[in-house]
């Protein structure tokens, strides 16, 4: 049943909330930690607390699936989620931001300072998005088009994350802030490594905070897979080299200098970290 | 046709006609004269108007009102009539550790959710608690002392 407000929907099942959605312009509420602070709040929620669909944490053989409106706490608590992700959920805010912030949130507001987005692309995760018409799945990566633009229809809501479940083992992950609570990321960094038998099967990193959209490049992290360690040590510098030239930092509060500069820092400790 | 909804206010089930988007601090500071919630930054930086929904922290000037439709919120005027709050307010005056006050709510309502999800904290995991929660006089550390000896004064409530 939905319960109606004076400018808001409280919808108790996914269908009821599309259908809304479908016929109306609402704004949907998910923790609502960043709409909250925005200076003109005017129009009507749509509220996604209360919809089991987008609670549920689950997993099949290859795949996680993450509801969107499940909040960090609760992804933190939950036996299914990894321990990349929990390692950035765990450094979002303080308690009450993460009790009530949730990762659909944090992804739709379509920041590149959003922590739980940056392990969502290193993980090359994807995002099922439903609407009136039905669902889609769209990797992370093209979901986001440019500073808050996103490939998201007027009547869809993001309803899940998909995450694979293969290469989550070995990673690394690098918040910068000013200080350890309530700290957006001045820059943040992910990677996940693999290798067998002497040689690296999976690379990844990722780049957040730094540019319009979080920077992943697969392209760039193909140097690397498929060599053995020493191989690997000998296109080092080649693969820095190669990301010096892809990130292009935005200017912001901290300087574009700062951010590239860190950037590369992060992701030589990385290496050096997993042997290279 | 606006409707209305409910929730439970401490304690009490409540009818709620007004805004969904209105803030939650808002609406219990003026509508439901629960002036123990403060209004520090309406921003989610210093947790004055921390208050608890449906047993977890959050910061009610970041809650819409519809969040809140069917759930149940604790503010400290409620909270402060059980006995785990006697406890925290004993341990809170054995080492002076409100100032000027106007973070105390809470840090009161902070102190609880850390003690309600471990009876026992280290300091760390108080600090880690109470994380969100600015006292501009600075007296951090009488706070978290005050709350580890909640924890061992009232040990059995928690």
């Amino acid at each position: 049943m939905v319960t109606i407000l004076a400018n808001g929907f409280v919808p108790e099942s996914l269908a009821e909330c599309l259908e809304l959605k479908a016929k109306r312009s609402l704004t949907p509420y998910a923790g609502g930690t960043d709409l909250m602070i925005e200076e003109d709040r005017g129009g009507q929620y749509l509220f996604l607390h209360k919809i089991p669909e987008l609670k549920r944490i689950r997993e099949d053989d290859d795949n996680l699936y993450f509801g969107a409106a499940c909040t960090f706490t609760e992804l933190l608590e939950s036996a299914l989620a990894p321990a990349i992700l929990k390692a950035a959920l765990s450094r979002i805010a303080a308690p009450a931001i993460r009790n009530t912030g949730t990762i659909g949130g944090n992804i739709g507001n379509g920041s590149a300072k959003a922590d739980s987005a940056l392990i969502f692309f290193v993980t090359d995760s994807a995002l099922k998005l439903s609407g009136s018409k039905g669902e889609r799945l769209v990797p992370i990566q093209d979901f986001y088009l440019g500073r808050k633009k996103l490939d998201l229809q007027p009547d869809e809501l993001i309803s899940e994350v998909r995450m694979p479940k293969k290469w989550l083992s070995k990673y690394d992950y690098q918040k910068i802030g000013a200080r350890k609570s309530l700290a957006i990321s001045r820059l943040s960094f992910a990677g996940l490594f693999a290798e067998e038998n002497g040689a690296i099967t999976h690379c990844a990193v990722a780049f957040g905070a730094v540019s319009d959209v979080i920077i992943r490049r697969k392209d760039l992290d193909s140097l690397l897979i498929g060599k053995t360690i020493p191989d690997a040590k000998a296109a080092k510098s080649a693969y820095i080299k190669a990301y010096e030239e892809a990130i292009v930092p935005i200017r912001g509060r901290v300087s574009a200098e700062y951010r590239k500069e860190t950037c590369l820092n992060l992701l030589k400790d990385f290496l050096n970290k997993m042997g290279i | 046709m606006a409707d209305s909804m409910t929730f439970i206010l401490n304690g009490k089930e409540t009818v709620y006609s007004g805004s969904a988007t209105a803030r939650l601090l808002d609406v219990l500071r003026n509508e439901y004269n629960l002036t123990g919630v403060k209004c520090g930054c309406k921003e989610g930086e210093c947790g004055a108007c921390s208050v608890i929904l449906d047993g977890r922290l959050v910061n009610s000037c970041m809650t819409a009102m519809g969040r809140v439709a069917g759930s149940g919120v604790v503010t400290i005027e409620g909270y402060r009539e059980t006995e785990r709050f006697k406890a925290l307010d004993k341990a809170y005056a054995s080492v002076s550790a409100v100032q000027c006050g106007f973070c105390i709510p809470g840090m009161v309502l902070a102190s609880e959710c850390i003690l309600s999800k471990n009876a026992h904290p280290t300091e760390e995991e108080i600090r880690e608690g109470i994380s969100g929660n600015l006292c501009r006089c600075t007296g951090y550390n009488a706070i978290v002392k005050a709350i580890g000896i909640a924890a061992k004064e009232g040990d059995g409530l928690w």
